[in-house]
């Protein structure tokens, strides 16, 4: 940000001469926040006077209710108003400012290089009305939300954002951006990964999520039957086909036309029928990923790949929730999976680290999962495996790993065996290895340690191909021979040293 | 001795005064939620049932104040050149490596028990709430020298986040 002013990026009709830019929320704003609280209301006054069980109660003469009604309507239009007419996005030379409040006032500061993460999300009434949220990630728990804006003007805003946020001055960005109702493409993104709802649904069908509803309720059709009641059939098919159908479409319409894309200025994901969301996807916080492989999936040669973010809570898993969720990739074949992986961590290729299986002993430990469980790593990733039915693969970074444990239990101590854990700054993908040879395990800790301490060129940067000016980046590009050599040396110079 | 939870390097131990002071800080804390439950069981239940439990209590007790002085003597810790080496536990074993470069901060805390015996708890925070970089009992002078080794340590170590 050297002598600019301000954001070059807009267009000169919507930049006023003092280099500020001002925003409102869209009129319609008060309407689509206030249903919810409308309904809400009508439901609960309903509630009330519901005959339940002690005798129908009289109603109301209808001038009452439709007085309160009225009544109820108006105030929430007055605040609203108020609401709206009080609340103003300001963007300046260096941060963006969100106003709101008539009586208290607030206003939230966020710089423009803290900027971690934006989302579009359009719940289903936003979107009747072509309106959407605009999400801002600062790393902390509470997301900053502008709502709501038109599609065309949030897109817009987003991409001002983060471009800033990466430390460009903003290029065009324009707010008469055609804008695709189902999609948050533009002819400059290049899609790297997309789910058609087809492979959505038949990854539902086969998931194991979907059998153990299915088990289920065929469980409790044979109890039924053995004590002979008919009835139970019907009992327990209604709850167990509304089950599955709820679960089928949740996954479905939540990652409907699911695509990872990347423009240069990073990642996003896009998704969803009914509720719309945009998210970007910030590369240096993920902390590890998750594939899994359900039993059928096996068959199908699919996969699922769930991310922990830093900030972005616990792993989601319910794929119908608007807004942010930390699926990577809803289902997908292997090679999917290595796109999006790359396009992460374009470095490390988890396909070609050789994994070690646990010993033949570990099955008395892990009488099923033993024969599966295996684990290795590379310069870039540790990776283990575990499950017997449903096939996990954890994906750490050695740049990610805050500290590494071995443990071992008065069992495993029996067995010459041990257990060694990653711990990462997430708490979701509790990342471990099992079963591994107790006579290795502190070698391996100490190889892990020396990976830690001696980095490689940072492995969400592709090498050449990023140009960003992060201020943590610097100096770290360039030489890229010289850095793997180095690190090879010290590595095995840490091992002799310490054994 | 070398073994797979003590590997060659420059052990320190816990003083044997923390034996104490672990016994003492096992001895109230478990007594009280003893009487507590039991009280809680008693009242709302049975007091057949209140006994009972007040027995395992006890046992309980028992077995935490014999065991404390094997648990002290079990915890080891060992700086090395990049990393902080912290083991403990007697059934489960844990050696837990935490790298300098990693530290976002050092804390020192002393309670009442803690500062009546002289001593300090020393706690290496990093990003991950699993790593779990607590020395107990340490002698204050100890843990205020620890503390400035560390953070010496982490300040000229650090690591990109």
């Amino acid at each position: 940000m050297t002598a600019d002013p301000g954001p070059v990026g807009f267009p000169p009709d919507a930049l006023p001469p003092a280099a500020k830019l001002t925003e409102r929320p869209h009129p319609l704003t008060p309407f689509i926040r206030g249903w919810v609280v409308l309904l809400a209301v009508v439901i609960s006054m309903g509630r009330e006077f519901l005959p339940n069980g002690e005798g129908p109660r009289p109603l109301p003469p209808l001038e009452i209710i439709v007085a309160v009604v009225a009544a109820l309507a108006a105030a929430a239009g007055v605040a609203g108003y108020i609401s709206w007419r009080f609340t103003r996005f300001v963007i300046d030379a260096d941060e963006l400012r969100v106003d709101t409040g008539a009586i208290f006032r607030r206003s939230i500061r966020i710089a423009f290089d803290k900027v971690q993460s934006i989302d579009v999300v359009q719940p289903l009434a936003a979107r009747m009305f072509g309106l959407a949220e605009l999400q801002i990630d600062i790393g902390s728990h509470e997301r900053s939300k502008l709502r709501y804006l038109q599609l065309g003007r949030a897109y817009a805003l987003r991409d001002y954002l983060l471009a800033r946020a990466r430390g460009y001055q903003a290029e065009a960005a324009t707010t008469t951006r055609s804008v695709s109702v189902l999609t948050d493409l533009h002819e400059a993104d290049e899609v790297l990964v997309q789910v058609l709802p087809q492979t959505l649904l038949l990854a539902a069908v086969t998931s194991h999520e979907f059998w153990a509803i299915v088990l289920g309720g065929l469980l409790f059709v044979t109890v039924g039957l053995a004590i002979g009641q008919w009835w139970v059939l019907l009992a327990a098919a209604v709850p167990t086909i509304s089950g599955l159908f709820g679960f089928v479409s949740r996954r479905v319409t939540g990652q409907f036309n699911y695509t990872l894309s990347r423009r240069e200025h990073g990642l996003r994901i896009a998704r969803g029928l009914t509720s719309l969301t945009s998210q970007s996807l910030p590369a240096r916080r993920v902390q590890a990923a998750q594939l899994s492989q359900s039993p059928l999936w096996r068959l199908l040669g699919l996969y699922r790949i769930d991310i922990e973010v830093i900030g972005w809570g616990a792993v989601t898993d319910n794929e119908d929730k608007s807004g942010v969720s930390t699926i990577l990739l809803p289902a997908g074949s292997l090679a999917q999976v290595q796109v999006a992986l790359a396009a992460i961590w374009p470095r490390a290729d988890f396909t070609a680290i050789e994994l070690s299986p646990a010993p033949l002993r570990a099955r008395w430990l892990h009488p099923f999962s033993g024969p599966f469980l295996r684990w290795g790593h590379d310069q870039y990733l540790v990776v283990s495996r575990h499950g017997w039915l449903v096939r996990r693969w954890q994906l750490v970074p050695h740049a990610r790993i805050q500290s590494v444990r071995v443990t071992q239990g008065l069992l495993s101590r029996r067995l010459g065996l041990a257990d060694l854990e990653f711990h990462t700054a997430g708490m979701h993908i509790a990342a471990h290895a099992s079963g591994v040879e107790a006579g290795v395990v502190l070698e391996r800790q100490t190889e892990l340690m020396a990976l830690l301490h001696h980095p490689g060129p940072d492995l969400s940067e592709s090498g050449a191909a990023i140009g960003a000016p992060d201020s943590d980046n610097l100096g770290m590009d360039g030489d890229q021979a010289g850095p793997d050599a180095l690190r090879a040396d010290q590595a095995e110079a840490t091992i002799s040293s310490t054994e | 001795m070398t073994d797979l939870f003590t590997p060659a390097a420059d052990w320190q131990r816990l003083p044997d005064r923390y034996v104490t002071v672990r016994r003492l800080g096992a001895l109230t804390y478990n007594l009280a939620t003893t009487l507590v439950g039991v009280l809680a069981v008693g009242f709302l239940f049975d007091w057949g049932w209140a006994g009972a439990l007040a027995l395992v209590g006890l046992a309980w007790t028992g077995w935490r104040v014999i065991r404390a002085g094997r648990w002290v003597r079990s915890f080891g810790y060992a700086e090395r050149d990049e990393d902080l080496l912290i083991t403990h536990g007697l059934w489960n074993k844990r050696l837990t490596a935490i790298p300098y470069g990693r530290m976002l901060s050092v804390n020192v805390e002393s309670g009442p028990i803690d500062r009546a015996w002289g001593l300090a708890r020393v706690e290496l925070v990093t990003a991950s709430v699993q790593s779990a970089g607590h020395i107990p009992g340490l002698q204050q002078a100890d843990a205020a020298v620890l503390r400035d080794r560390l953070i010496a340590a982490g300040e000229a170590q650090a690591l990109p986040l």
